[in-house]
């Protein structure tokens, strides 16, 4: 099973290091890059639009914020799954986010176990065909 | 009326003695005896007339009485010569027709002794002259009467003989020369009574002139005083209103000082609130999320776990949760993250939402996208949730309406209800302090707020806030 390639915005240093750890342990993924504000995140991705297979957002950041990073038309061309991992998970937060293209939103507090079995059922499912059919949503 | 001012009185008085007047004339002004001055001169002056008035009618009596001496003085002479004419008459025909002017005339000069008597009596100096005049009289009478009894006894030549002892001549002489004196004395009487009275009247004159002129002095004098206290009252009044202006004006400079500060504590909160929200994200929420982290990691470590301490790592699960739920609580409290997050309307409609699942109340939203400043999203969001606070607590609405209109100038929000409502004119509103808070914010971003209510007919907040000058990316 090849590791999911994920790029991760969080802005605390606290949960970005505990968030790498854990899904590297629990989960096929390496994290290949983080950004801590908005522009950072879509400065890197749009100079590394084949480099990861996974981007996880969190919503507030340093400076701007994860809907900027959501709503950049870098991420398309990323042509890779999105998913929000945020405190503020509620359901007019999850409906704007899928509105602007994220696959999944996951709640920090309560859904990390849902985010790491994502995790693994997209490196299954990627490692099963070449097609990209995976996510419960498709959003493309 | 005299100019008040001391320097136009007397430009050329220089002498200390006019000086000394002026400062006097001060005194009287500024004293207040002026008034009863006036009165004393008033009776004095009366007092002199009346004096002047007694004395002069007095004198005037007098010099009618003398005149009636002098007459009397004279008259008495006449009878004198009358009677002596009387005499010679009869003793040179022996006829009783003479006897009859005679007897007349010592009859009439009786008469007339008495009344002179009285009046020489009350003048002792003229008294003892009076009294020779009429001892003489008495003695040339008798002489007569010895004379005539002679010629009526037939003793002609006898009466001849006393005639001849020029006794009787003497006598008359006598008695001239007495009536005379008084005649002149009495004169020289009227000639001082006169004097008397032209020195009476103008006695009185002069002191009727000096009381007058005293008077017409004092009665500037009260004027001016009048006219003091009158200038001290406008002085008082001015004064006073003065104080009054720079109350009033310190009252306003208060306000606003007041006002400034309840803006800049309405700012100081937000700012603090902001502040304890994000600290309270970013420390805790990072520390919790980072203690759920490791609960996830250590379950899958431990592949058989007992069912104790599974029960034991699915409460600590349960108490960070908690934990989580209970600091996100606080934080939307603290600051509305869907503000930021979602939108000025999105976070008003959720508000709404909220607000109607929790008090049964049916919302009715009418949200257009206007653009405001941060700041100026918070307050409409606070002024709505401080609208929709007092509803719950105080209104006993079924039915409320949040709009939220564009206009030509920037925004117009507006809470309406259906409940219970007060008189803004006469009424406290039960949170005026809340609506007054929400006041100063809406005018500190430039807007105005309205409240508009009437028992019965519900409550209507409004407030209108300008749209920033230049176009900003609304958050998204």
């Amino acid at each position: 099973m090849a590791n999911l390639k994920t790029y991760i915005v969080e802005d605390s240093p606290v949960i970005r290091e505990n968030l790498v750890a854990t899904l590297e342990e629990l989960a096929p993924v390496e994290v290949v890059g983080t950004a801590e504000d908005e522009s950072t995140a879509i400065g890197w991705l749009s100079s590394h639009p084949e480099h990861c297979d996974l981007v996880i957002i969190d919503l507030f950041l340093k400076s701007g914020s994860g809907m900027g990073v959501l709503a950049s038309a870098h991420l398309r061309e990323a042509n890779a799954k999105v998913v929000v991992l945020s405190n503020y998970a509620t359901e007019d937060m999850r409906k704007k986010c899928l509105e602007l293209g994220a696959d999944r939103v996951f709640d920090k507090s309560n859904e990390i176990d849902l985010l790491v079995n994502y995790c693994v059922d997209h490196a299954l499912d990627r490692d099963a065909g070449a097609s990209a059919n995976a996510g419960p949503i498709t959003n493309f | 009326m005299p100019a008040r001012s001391p320097t136009s009185e007397a430009p050329a008085a220089s002498t200390s003695a006019s000086r000394s007047g002026r400062a006097f004339l001060l005194l009287l002004r500024d004293s207040p005896f002026t008034f009863p001055l006036v009165a004393i001169i008033a009776v004095l002056l009366l007092v002199i007339s009346e004096v002047s008035y007694r004395s002069a009618v007095s004198s005037l009596t007098q010099l009618e009485d003398m005149g009636f001496v002098r007459i009397r003085n004279l008259e008495l002479l006449r009878l004198m010569v009358d009677a002596e004419t009387g005499q010679r008459g009869y003793m040179l025909t022996g006829r009783d027709e003479y006897l009859q002017p005679y007897n007349d005339s010592i009859k009439e000069l009786r008469q007339l002794l008495e009344p002179l008597h009285r009046y020489y009596e009350k003048d002792p100096t003229s008294d003892s002259l009076f009294v020779e005049l009429q001892t003489t009289i008495e003695r040339k009478v008798s002489e007569m009467q010895a004379s005539l009894t002679m010629v009526k006894e037939g003793k002609t030549e006898g009466a001849l003989q006393l005639l001849l002892t020029d006794i009787g001549r003497e006598q008359m002489d006598s008695i001239r020369r007495l009536s005379r004196k008084l005649t002149e004395r009495e004169a020289g009487k009227i000639v001082t009574e006169r004097l008397e009275i032209n020195s009476t009247l103008r006695l009185g004159r002069i002191g009727v002139a000096t009381m007058t002129a005293l008077s017409v002095l004092a009665l500037v004098l009260y004027l001016r005083q009048r006219f003091a206290i009158e200038a001290l009252r406008v002085d008082q009044r001015r004064s006073l209103q003065q104080e009054r202006d720079q109350l009033e004006a310190l009252a306003v400079e208060r306000t606003e000082q007041l006002t400034e500060l309840a803006r800049h504590l309405q700012t100081a909160r937000e700012d603090e609130r902001s502040r304890l929200a994000r600290d309270l994200h970013d420390e805790l929420g990072a520390l919790l999320t980072a203690a759920k982290l490791d609960v996830a990691r250590l379950k899958s470590r431990i592949p058989d776990i007992s069912p104790e301490a599974a029960a034991r790592m699915a409460h600590l699960n349960e108490t960070l949760n908690s934990g989580i739920a209970m600091k996100r609580r606080i934080i939307e409290d603290l600051r509305p993250s869907s503000l930021s997050n979602l939108g000025l309307i999105a976070a008003l409609e959720i508000q709404a939402r909220e607000f109607a699942e929790a008090s049964e109340i049916k919302v009715e939203t009418r949200l257009e996208k206007i653009k405001l400043t941060p700041s100026a999203e918070l307050t409409v969001y606070r002024l709505v949730q401080e609208a929709c606070t007092n509803i719950a607590k105080y209104a006993k609405a079924t039915e409320v309406r949040i709009q939220l209109l564009a206009t030509s100038d920037g925004g117009l929000i507006e809470v309406k209800d259906n409940g219970l409502g007060f008189d803004t004119d006469t009424q406290r509103h039960p949170s005026s302090h809340g609506l007054l808070g929400m006041r100063f914010r809406v005018e500190a971003e430039g807007g105005r707020m309205k409240l508009e209510s009437s028992p019965g007919r519900g409550t209507l907040v409004s407030a209108t806030l300008p749209s920033p000058p230049e176009p900003d990316s609304t958050s998204t």
